[in-house]
């Protein structure tokens, strides 16, 4: 049972990572650094959409870097 | 280890020794430096975890700036596996005798930073002592590589996502086997993995992001990039070797044997493991005209 979780969430383990730190991460170091959100964003949505696209460019990339 | 010595040692000099009179003299200083209870390894583990901890209130109150605790934090990182490493090999207390519950303590807590399940960390390690650099049975075979940059990107890569896990994948075939503790190993690893997600999800969320991330997250790669540099790559490299008095080196690090952790005298540990970390130099000094007549890799890097 345990295991099937595992495997069925494990893959998309670098986009809830993604969401879940990555995201906040992004809207809190572009406040720390004074950095303008763009399109009218706000800091979260922001990092939202940027921790997101990293996310997924990792699990369909395999890798981060 | 558990072999009685009941005659003197031989005289006669090192050159002039057969095998079995080797191997007791090898024993009989050996056992000099296991004795003990490893304070110092005890005390490193505690007193190292506190620090960690002590860092977060202090940067979240504004009393430390996270530019200071960052580099601190990662330094606390790096040093925490050593003290587990001695509670993998049971060095503080042995099964059953009374401090077993401190030894099992530290094995647990010490490796929270780095997120280093202890039972996890135990199994793998003693399978890494007995089929050291074997391609097919060391779990911590995947460090191998040319030099030392080589190494530190291929323990990245090794941490991309989907790439194959040594651990993960020697923790499965031994559950499969129906080794129960290999399955409660399993268990332990996915709540502690899970749980560290968790938390830098809650901390993220909740305002500590930056903090979370130059307090554990980034440390924590750091740590195992140097972790995996000093304690695998440099004593066992090339790899291409096994047997007990080849399968690791001895070797001076050009920054010393405390920036390297103390692993200059891994081949003490991988040939005596009960030696506590702190007394490998001097075992080794002991040691060493032993080590020259088996043939051990005495090397300078």
């Amino acid at each position: 049972m345990i295991g099937k979780i595992v495997q069925t969430i494990g893959p998309w383990g670098p986009v809830l990572f993604g969401i879940g730190f990555l995201a906040p991460l992004i809207a809190q170091s572009m406040e720390a650094m004074e950095i303008a959100a763009p399109f009218g964003l706000s800091f979260v949505q922001t990092g939202l959409l940027i921790g997101t696209g990293l996310g997924l460019a990792a699990k369909f990339r395999g890798r981060w870097i | 280890m558990n072999v009685a010595v009941t005659e003197p040692v031989a005289a006669a000099p090192v050159a002039e020794r057969n095998d079995r009179e080797l191997a007791r003299e090898e024993l009989t200083i050996a056992r000099k430096y296991i004795g003990p209870f490893p304070i110092v390894m005890a005390a490193w583990g505690l007193g190292n975890l506190v620090c960690w901890l002590a860092l977060w209130p202090l940067v979240m109150t504004g009393t430390l700036s996270l530019w200071i605790a960052f580099p601190l934090a990662t330094l606390n990182v790096a040093l925490c596996y050593l003290p587990s490493h001695e509670a993998q090999h049971s060095n503080y207390a042995k099964s059953g005798e009374p401090l077993r519950w401190l030894n099992e303590l530290i094995g647990y807590v010490s490796t929270i930073p780095l997120v280093l399940p202890f039972k996890t960390a135990r199994i793998t390690h003693m399978d890494h002592h007995t089929y050291t650099n074997d391609p097919e049975r060391d779990p911590d075979y995947g460090v191998k590589a040319a030099n030392a940059w080589q190494a530190i990107l291929t323990g990245i890569r090794r941490r991309q996502p989907g790439q194959p896990n040594a651990y993960g994948k020697l923790l499965r075939e031994k559950a499969e086997a129906g080794d129960e503790t290999a399955k409660r190993a399993m268990m332990e690893g996915l709540a502690q993995t899970l749980s560290f997600w968790a938390i830098l999800t809650a901390l993220a969320w909740s305002g500590y992001a930056i903090e979370a991330a130059l307090l554990w997250w980034l440390p924590r790669h750091i740590g195992m990039s140097y972790i995996s540099l000093f304690l695998s790559w440099f004593p066992h490299h090339p790899m291409n070797e096994q047997g007990r008095y080849r399968n690791t080196r001895h070797f001076h690090y050009w920054f010393g044997n405390i920036v390297s952790f103390g692993m200059e005298h891994h081949i003490i540990h991988h040939l005596h493991p009960g030696i506590p970390l702190n007394r490998n130099a001097a075992a080794y000094r002991e040691l060493r005209p032993i080590l020259k007549k088996r043939g051990c890799r005495l090397d300078g890097v």
